[in-house]
């Protein structure tokens, strides 16, 4: 790694800290400006929500507020739930992200594995009923949100199968433990994964398209090599740059349909907090969580520029 | 195309068929026989075989998360359901809603010496056997200090000892929560613990001090702190105590001070152990704890009480409402054994319900009337807001009738109930099943009566100018926003008056303005605590209501608050009458529009036996128990 980039990579992280500071601001801000609060109910109110509300700071001025919670945050600490009172936020936080990390991963991994190589079969097999097929179903993929994608997913492999095989052949749409296993996290992660595999899907092929008519892989053919050391070793690296490029926002696209996936999927991931904890009025676990979302964005922005480096030795920071 | 049709067959089957053929016949085969098996083991389960399975582990989920679990600090519904397996009270609720001992080894009455003749003594023989589930032997002393710290942390349930002589005296001593700095709860609960820890369980410890000012005068312990007497003293005869005394996973419930004393504020988030952790004295103890994901409970090994659980593990999975329908899949899969638990029986939605009723799942599905009432309150005492229909003139009453009889009850709960989520609300405002409710069609302000509506009307508002602004106020979600949009198309095809509508996306808020009488027409109702009239009567437009800011109508009576504290002191069977004089104060005020009686939903598996739901509360786990299957 060159000085140039570790210099590049210093920078980066250091907007990303001040990102993450406004965005914790910004949002401590207006959660704590929504009307309502986690504690009133029929039985709590007058004193007895004063006395809570004094309990847990809530009647100081909300920039003494954020002072606090910051030098908390500072310190890895982000306060306490509101909503399961006294429950610590950071460990929650914590174990939630990892829950939908693991989803994102594998939404991921759907992403550009079916994407991909939709994008290269539909570029090598150009105007046959290949591309046609492929293609279209792309422009299906894309244009299907993923929770149309869960509830028909839903409809067939649980309630159908379920009601036909009498559910000895059917997905089990309960979650257990904190990680799920396979067999229940496949069709969360073909939900979001098919949605923004579409988009990979169309970029691939339009650059695989471009790249398979350069002088260099009608060498390569000349060469003597075989078409599918062509396709993947000289043509599909080549074409990668321009989808590395989108990656940042796949990702994007991928946090966004966690927080869909895992509400209907019941997951208890990060993704179900951010609702909810709105909902809830549960200010320190949004904070965590909008600030973490951020952190996840920043980061996977930041590790996209730095693979073109690997994919494109051309470009330098 | 035709005669070649099988030639193709038995080309395609020469190549590659006879295994496609196979495996689509073997298909629809597995099918059938799959459809058929479905039916014949629901069949037999239902007539089943009444052999425990094997594994006696419950399982279901739930679409709340806990908030509590504290019982001087509980509130929420979700939380005292699965509380009142953990914890005990000195009584407890039966599934008919009557008092039966728990803790306690009777029900005190004067005749068997339990209540002394003016009313005011309690004396209450604690059972010898109880104990905690890590084996601390319950004594009196954890009698008064569960009661005494309840009353110190000022919960949203502290009320129900209110009647004890001492009360006002311990929470005036217990004051005011230190702020935060941190943000974080810290220094209350730590400095009640500090201040009662001396008074009982570490009583003459070194460093013990005990802060007798948080001690109710009215709880002692005649037979000393290691003893099984308490004596509760009331400050005044109070009929519905014993009620609000049972109310389970609340301010009644007994705790062990070992374990709080270790950690006042989070003790109850951690799975139960010797020293830490939540503690309590019922059959099952929390072994796991995941916040927003999953909760496990265990049965008590030879726990101290009746009946014995036969289950053995009860996992809880925490949903989001919004995982109803896969938990429904789930459910019909065998992974769950209930959905509707917790609390969370409203969270079946129509469709829902609808498609099961349609289904062979229709016989498990259980449909039991829940002790909620949705009513619609005018700002009566609040001349700011509440227009036309504030104080008592002739005219006011008549507008509130006149809106009152051009809704027809009976055609809510079919348009938007269907008839499946509630009923009419036609027997008062407590709901049909409890004590206190009128009976059916006793209620005159169930009537619908569109003519009379529009002759008072026109008396009361020849011109129509005081009608010509109303608003409707109400949360929106559930059935809230089809009952609104209800209401505005009765007003409006009954009076011709358009009534505006104000849905309010934040409960919390919505709430906070109601009870604030900030709204002028608003959706109020009231989820039944303990079967007794006081808890609705007192807690909703008595002059306790409206001291502690809950009196959503502002409705202010003299008479009914003298009323009110002669049946507050009286026992039921003389408090009746009392209790049904108010309704008829609250009817000829038109205090409010009855709308309907919430109906919960719940879907259990035939081989979960003894599950269910009574107009308050979930059966107890230690009831059920799972059929071979």
């Amino acid at each position: 790694m060159t000085r140039g980039t570790l210099i590049y990579i210093a920078q980066r992280l250091a907007i990303i800290v001040l990102t993450l500071l406004v965005v914790s601001f910004v949002v401590f801000v207006v959660v704590h400006a929504l009307p309502g609060n986690a504690f009133i109910s029929q039985r709590v109110h007058g004193r007895s929500l004063q006395l809570l509300l004094h309990e847990y700071g809530l009647d100081q001025p909300v920039l003494i507020q954020y002072w606090n919670f910051l030098k908390g945050a500072i310190h890895g600490d982000l306060g306490v739930s509101l909503y399961i009172r006294g429950e610590q936020v950071t460990p929650l936080v914590l174990r939630e992200l990892s829950v939908s990390c693991e989803l994102g991963g594998a939404a991921l991994i759907v992403t550009i594995g079916v994407g991909m190589t939709f994008g290269v079969l539909a570029a090598i097999r150009q105007n046959t009923w290949v591309d046609y097929l492929l293609t279209s179903l792309a422009v299906v993929g894309y244009t299907v949100p993923s929770f149309v994608i869960a509830g028909l997913g839903i409809m067939i492999f649980a309630n159908f199968l379920g009601s036909v095989t009498g559910g000895a052949i059917a997905y089990s749409p309960v979650w257990t433990g904190t990680y799920g296993t396979i067999g229940e996290l496949w069709l969360p992660a073909l939900s979001i994964g098919l949605y923004t595999s579409g988009q990979i899907t169309r970029i691939t092929r339009a650059s695989m398209l471009e790249v398979i008519q350069q002088d260099y892989i009608r060498t390569a053919r000349a060469k003597g090599l075989r078409e599918w050391v062509v396709t993947l070793r000289h043509a599909l690296r080549n074409a990668l740059v321009p989808v590395i490029s989108i990656l940042g926002t796949t990702v994007v696209g991928i946090l966004v349909g966690v927080l869909v996936i895992e509400n209907i999927f019941g997951i208890p991931g990060l993704g179900k907090e951010f609702v909810e904890s709105i909902l809830q009025h549960d200010y320190n676990v949004t904070v965590g969580v909008f600030t973490i979302f951020a952190l996840l964005i920043g980061l996977s922005n930041l590790a996209v520029d730095l693979i073109y480096t690997v994919v494109d030795p051309r470009i330098r920071y | 195309m035709t005669s070649g049709t099988p030639h193709l067959g038995g080309a395609a089957a020469g190549r590659h068929g006879p295994s496609r053929a196979t495996l689509v016949i073997s298909l629809l085969a597995v099918a059938a026989a799959a459809a058929c098996g479905t039916t014949s083991g629901a069949s037999t389960s239902s007539s089943s075989s009444s052999a425990l399975a094997s594994s006696q582990v419950l399982k279901f989920p739930v679409f709340q998360n806990p908030g509590t679990w504290d019982p001087g600090e509980a509130d929420a519904e979700v939380d005292t359901e699965f509380m009142q397996n953990v914890f005990d009270n000195l009584w407890r609720f039966d599934d008919s809603l009557n008092i039966v001992p728990d803790i306690a080894t009777a029900v005190p009455t004067a005749a068997n010496g339990g209540v002394s003749s003016d009313g005011l003594t309690y004396t209450v023989h604690l059972n010898p056997n109880a104990t905690f589930d890590n084996g601390d032997k319950v004594t009196a002393e954890d009698v008064l200090y569960s009661w005494d710290r309840a009353v110190a942390l000022q919960g949203a349930y502290s009320s129900n000892l209110s009647a004890v002589a001492g009360y006002a005296a311990v929470q005036s001593a217990s004051g005011s929560p230190p702020a935060s700095t941190t943000g974080s709860p810290l220094n209350f609960q730590q400095s009640i613990e500090n201040g009662l820890w001396g008074c009982f369980r570490g009583k003459g410890t070194a460093g013990a001090t005990c802060n007798s000012s948080l001690e109710m005068s009215g709880l002692t312990a005649p037979d000393g702190l290691t003893g099984s007497t308490v004596q509760i003293k009331l400050a005044n005869a109070c009929g519905w105590c014993l009620a609000a005394w049972t109310l389970e996973g609340t301010t009644g419930a007994i705790v062990d001070e070992n374990v709080i004393h270790n950690d006042p504020v989070n003790w109850w988030t951690k799975p139960s152990g010797k020293t830490d952790g939540m503690v309590g004295t019922g059959a099952y103890y929390l072994a796991s704890f995941i916040p927003k994901q999953s909760m496990v409970f265990k049965a008590v090994k030879n726990w101290w009480g009746s009946p014995k659980p036969t289950l053995t593990e009860v996992d809880v999975d925490i949903k989001d409402p919004s995982a109803l329908a896969t938990s429904v899949a789930a459910w019909k899969q065998g992974s769950y054994g209930i959905v509707g638990y917790g609390g969370d029986s409203g969270n079946l939605d129509y469709p829902t319900i609808e498609s099961i009723k349609g289904s062979a799942y229709s016989k498990d599905l259980l449909t039991q009337p829940k002790g909620r009432t949705t009513w619609l309150s005018f700002a009566i005492g609040y001349p700011k807001t509440g227009g036309p229909f504030v104080g008592e003139s002739a005219a006011a009453v008549g507008l509130r009738k006149a809106m009152d009889l051009a809704v027809d009850k009976t055609g809510l709960a079919t348009t938007v109930c269907h008839d499946l989520l509630c009923t009419a609300a036609t027997g008062g405002v407590i709901t049909k099943g409890l004590v206190g409710n009128l009976g059916d069609n006793q209620d005159p302000l169930a009537q619908y009566n569109p003519t009379e509506a529009k002759q008072l009307l026109k008396q009361y508002d020849p011109t129509g100018t005081l009608t010509a602004d109303l608003t409707y106020s109400y949360n929106t979600g559930g059935l809230n926003d089809a009952v609104a949009e209800y209401l505005q198309n009765d007003w409006q095809t009954n009076l011709g008056i358009h009534v505006n509508l104000n849905p309010v996306g934040d409960a919390s808020q919505f709430i906070s303005n109601r009870l604030g009488g900030q709204y002028m027409m608003s959706r109020d109702g009231w989820q039944f605590d303990y079967n007794n009239p006081q808890d609705w009567y007192a807690n909703l437009w008595g002059a306790f209501a409206t001291a502690a800011g809950a009196n959503t109508s502002g409705f202010d009576d003299p008479t009914y608050d003298s009323v009110l504290n002669q049946a507050d002191a009286e026992p039921i069977s003389q408090s009746l009458p009392l209790y049904d004089q108010l309704a008829t104060i609250l009817q000829q005020d038109v205090a409010y529009i009855p709308l309907y009686y919430s109906v919960g939903n719940f879907l259990i598996q035939p081989w979960v036996k003894g599950a269910g739901s009574n107009t308050g509360f979930d059966y107890y786990w230690d009831q059920i128990s799972i059929l071979s299957h």
